[in-house]
């Protein structure tokens, strides 16, 4: 029905069309723009800048060359002093290169790497022998955990940040960093199981059960079936859902901020950035190169997972 | 099946949920409880804590920054899901249609709600921001609507709206996405009926597509209210500013003066209010 287009109707069609891509992607493009623009630029409100600057994007990864240090004279002489030993010429030479000025970017994108990565695998395996037992298998209280499900997906964290603050505290976990990050990645794996166990759910039913039921007709047990059949069967499905928990802790910051604010070196990205932001060195450009560096894991992972993504999210109900 | 079997299966069943609903007890179930116990006491953040009853709440309820934030918090709910839903539903509709590059509108319509909060604020920040923003330059230098800058998000009362119009943004394409599932299942032959019955587009909107999707629509203004109402990054990264009842909480909770008691007697009030929402949705939207 809708083959007949006037010209007018097409031409109003792709105009909506333009400008609701634009609502969605304007915010993006002038991060990109801004970071990409030095700073002389900034009051120049066209998005594409006079110079392309990247020093920004250098100064994050660490592909600045070293500045020169900048030295005081009396601390000069003390180091032109032969009988300093080189150690402590070292030592000396460090109070003024490492000013506030060094961003360890790296090593936040790493934290949030590897927290994420962990929470994203821990939580798509969980959630599938969950969702296969909720799927398939007749047990006591199933129904009550199905729903169960449900509740605890629409808590959201705010309504848990006391007492699972002051839990971690009572158990000792929240004075060392280690327990800390452990604790950080349990909740992680809560804010992600019940969606993940949705997703998985929803998408178990999915697959005829012959095929399970041919398998276990020629010996295999029940879990034997489950990963060679069910497994195999759901990669696609599996990965999408791996994706979507790592993008969640990728972007988490309430948490973050609550439980790794004393441990600087092991905060992640969201958190960091903020620090970043209200920090001294809140320079527009960096901050926006930051927020592009942040967001390009997620872009790539968005293109990969894209093609399932919509249908899983709409089959298992969403969160956010 | 024998009996043996059912045993079996549903052992089976137990072992596999164990891990997942042990986490999910422990750590969602268990804190539900502890944050009603902790709101009868004087919570400090080194864990230390003494009863005082209903101290918390009677407090609580003789303090005008709570009706403050549930005030702000009402007009951000009311903002942002009338706005995704409204939007989501145009989106949908359009996205629809069959077009060049539809695939590629798709995608980037949905990157706003995968793309880290953290990273989109600063984006939005900058937009608004008073000396380089694009804001300020199209309404003051090109528009001439008014003739000072302003500073939209340092303002507690712009800045409420600045936060909707992001929230309405960063969101609305879930509800697009749960729309236009549903707008596929649509039978085309009631758009062709209705059009041999000589309804124009926009009849045929209101008189197959609405109703068609009118427990779409609940589905999506129900569930809004539910994150929305506990929403606490967005707010807090894009404006601090605007205390939303959650930010409320979290200043009660981890800033200023301490006072955990205070904010576990908020969580408990809120949890009252999420309950019964949940209970709608589960009577309700499940049920159809």
């Amino acid at each position: 029905m809708m083959n007949k287009r006037t010209p007018l109707q097409s031409v109003t069609l792709y105009a909506l069309v333009l400008a609701l891509v634009i609502f969605c992607v304007f915010p993006f493009l002038q991060i990109l723009s801004t970071s990409l623009k030095h700073p002389i630029d900034w009051g120049n409100p066209s998005l594409i800048p006079r110079i392309v600057h990247l020093d920004a994007y250098k100064e994050l990864l660490g592909l600045m060359p070293a500045k020169e240090v900048d030295v005081p004279a009396s601390i000069q002489r003390l180091l032109d002093n032969p009988a300093l030993s080189a150690e402590k010429k070292q030592m000396l030479l460090a109070k003024f290169s490492s000013g506030g000025d060094v961003f360890p970017f790296g090593r936040y994108m790493l934290n949030t790497f590897v927290i994420s990565f962990i929470t994203g695998i821990c939580s798509t395996f969980l959630a599938s022998l969950a969702a296969y037992a909720i799927a398939r298998l007749r047990f006591p209280a199933q129904s009550l955990m199905a729903n169960g499900v449900l509740f605890v997906y629409m808590v959201g964290g705010v309504l848990l940040m006391v007492p699972l603050y002051q839990m971690s505290v009572n158990v000792g976990l929240a004075s060392s960093a280690g327990g800390t990050i452990f604790s950080l990645f349990l909740i992680y794996l809560i804010q992600t199981l019940p969606v993940a166990m949705y997703m998985l759910g929803n998408y178990f039913r999915t697959i005829p059960f012959s095929l399970e039921e041919a398998a276990m007709m020629d010996g295999c047990s029940r879990v034997e079936a489950f990963w060679r059949i069910i497994m195999p069967l759901s990669k696609p499905m599996l990965f999408t859902v791996f994706i979507y928990c790592f993008v969640i802790a990728w972007n988490e910051y309430l948490f973050a901020s609550v439980f790794l604010k004393q441990y600087q070196d092991f905060h992640t990205l969201p958190l960091a950035l903020q620090t970043l932001f209200t920090s001294k060195n809140a320079i527009w450009d960096r901050i926006m190169a930051a927020s592009m560096l942040t967001l390009l894991p997620v872009i790539i992972c968005f293109m990969l997972a894209n093609r399932h993504l919509s249908g899983g999210l709409t089959d298992g109900g969403v969160k956010g | 099946m024998s009996s043996v079997l059912i045993k079996n299966e549903s052992r089976l069943g137990l072992k596999l949920v164990a891990p997942a609903v042990g986490i999910i007890g422990l750590l969602v179930i268990y804190p539900i409880l502890f944050n009603l116990y902790l709101s009868f006491f004087d919570v400090q953040l080194n864990g230390s804590k003494t009863f005082v009853g209903l101290n918390n709440y009677t407090e609580l309820l003789g303090n005008p920054r709570y009706y403050h934030s549930i005030g702000v918090s009402v007009i951000y709910l009311i903002g942002t899901v009338i706005g995704t839903t409204v939007l989501g539903l145009a989106a949908a509709i359009l996205m629809n249609q069959t077009f060049r590059f539809r695939n590629l509108a798709r995608g980037l319509i949905l990157l706003p709600y995968f793309a880290p909060v953290i990273s989109v604020v600063f984006g939005w920040q900058f937009i608004f921001d008073p000396v380089n923003g694009i804001y300020n330059h199209v309404v003051v230098d090109v528009l001439h609507l008014t003739n000072e800058r302003e500073n939209l998000i340092g303002n507690p009362d712009s800045a409420l709206f600045v936060v909707i119009l992001f929230d309405i943004w960063k969101h609305f394409p879930i509800a697009y996405l749960l729309f236009l599932a549903k707008l596929q299942s649509v039978p085309k032959d009631l758009y062709e009926a209705a059009a041999i019955d000589g309804q124009n587009p926009w009849g045929r909107f209101w008189h197959v597509t609405l109703p068609e999707l009118r427990f779409v629509i609940a589905t999506v203004v129900l569930l809004r209210v539910i994150w929305n109402l506990n929403r606490f990054e967005d707010v807090y990264l894009l404006a601090p500013n605007v205390e939303t009842l959650p930010i409320f909480t979290y200043y009660q909770a981890f800033a200023g003066i301490v006072d955990q008691g205070a904010a576990a007697a908020i969580s408990v009030i809120q949890l009252l209010v999420l309950v019964g929402l949940i209970w709608l949705y589960v009577r309700k939207v499940l049920k159809w």
